[in-house]
């Protein structure tokens, strides 16, 4: 298991907020983490894998989208904060999200 | 240099009329509104999508798609923004064969129109049909999963391989329930059932869509403004002849849109302007993004 620092997890909040921001074209302060990323943004899954393929790229992360899958079957993601949180367990666990 | 560095995607069917309506530009919802109003009234179909009969609605829809491509198409060409080469994705095939000139805007509604004989075979058959898209696995991912699960191709197969992250599979309506059910448990990051009631893009609906493929042969075609890339074998189309045979094969044929948009880069492409108004082909294309980019209409 990787360690994550309370400044990792500030820089991916900041990387979540900007991209879903960016992508769904919104005002970031009109992301909360209450918000809902499909119903409230207008977000899809396409827009989560890119999200996932850009944490991968800028952590130097190997990870698999069915690792993560077979994990979301366990633990959806309702609000930001779960796809927060959700960004955060792949840079701490990696493929071993799964095992969670 | 390549001769070819911009190429316009176009969207199949299957995009809600509200996306696609709410993004445009005052200009071109009114140019939309015209397009559409006459084409409605001469094919006998209401603007009021609910007073159309179940597949008529369901026509309208894809005829709607079609005049939005076609708007967002000549608000590229009004900007100064001229392709060199073209794609199209399952019935997009249709759409750039009109914007292309290959053949005119009446005619390939008329296409869209005909899918109706194909809806009202299925339906005496009894027979049911279904697609899906699984978002999170490659063609390679899906074709393991379907034979580790023993799915026997005339079932169910992949329709289109659009990305290393997103497959559309196609087939008898129990079997592709059964083949999202298994790869949401292998852990897909989504599996979407279209509920459309056909296998498009699958040989099973060959049976049903003898009249729309006779209809798609009966047209005029001319060679297209710009040449077409086939999105089944990767071909450069440049006269009518081949769009004619694009279009008759488009609905009985798996695509590989991920093959198409490699072939692409390999001819040089690096600019790939989106013609759905919606940005819908963009997001399910993967393009090597340190070489190219995707754009859509609003960004230019």
């Amino acid at each position: 298991m990787r360690e994550i620092t309370e400044e990792i997890r500030q820089e991916i909040q900041d990387m979540v907020l900007d991209y879903y921001a960016d992508e769904c074209e919104v005002d970031r302060d009109e992301i909360t983490m209450e918000s809902n990323p499909q119903e409230d943004l207008g977000s899809d899954s396409l827009m989560f894998v890119e999200l996932i393929e850009m944490t991968a790229e800028k952590y130097d992360l190997d990870v698999k989208l069915q690792s993560i899958g077979k994990y979301m079957l366990k633990s959806p993601m309702d609000t930001m904060k779960d796809v927060i949180d959700m960004i955060c367990k792949i840079y701490q666990y990696g493929n071993d999200i799964v095992n969670l | 240099m390549s001769t070819f560095r911009r190429a316009f995607l176009f969207n199949g069917i299957g995009t809600k009329p509200e996306k696609l309506l709410n993004v445009m530009t005052p200009q071109m919802l009114e140019k939309f509104l015209s397009y559409q109003h006459d084409e409605f009234r001469r094919l006998g179909l209401s603007e009021d999508l609910s007073e159309n009969a179940p597949m008529d609605r369901i026509a309208a829809e894809w005829l709607i798609s079609l005049i939005s491509d076609r708007v967002v198409y000549e608000h590229y060409i009004e900007n100064g923004i001229i392709p060199d080469i073209g794609m199209g994705h399952s019935s997009g095939i249709v759409s750039i064969s009109a914007c292309f000139g290959a053949v005119s805007h009446e005619f390939a509604h008329e296409i869209i129109m005909m899918n109706r004989a194909t809806m009202r075979s299925l339906s005496e058959s009894g027979e049911k049909q279904d697609m899906g898209t699984i978002i999170g696995m490659s063609i390679d991912d899906v074709n393991e999963l379907i034979a580790e699960k023993h799915f026997s191709a005339d079932d169910v197969m992949v329709g289109s391989a659009n990305s290393r992250i997103c497959t559309m599979i196609s087939g008898r309506e129990d079997k592709v329930t059964e083949l999202l059910d298994a790869a949401q448990e292998a852990g897909a990051i989504k599996v979407i059932p279209f509920k459309i009631g056909l296998a498009y893009h699958h040989p099973i609906i060959a049976k049903h869509s003898d009249e729309y493929v006779r209809f798609c042969g009966s047209g005029e075609y001319h060679a297209p403004e710009y040449p077409v890339l086939s999105i089944f074998d990767g071909r450069i189309m440049t006269d009518g002849e081949d769009l004619k045979k694009e279009n008759q094969i488009n609905i009985l044929n798996p695509i590989r849109w991920d093959l198409a948009l490699k072939k692409l880069e390999e001819l040089g492409v690096t600019e790939f302007y989106d013609v759905s108004a919606n940005g819908a082909i963009g997001k399910f294309s993967r393009i090597n993004k340190r070489k190219g980019r995707i754009y859509t209409f609003d960004e230019i």
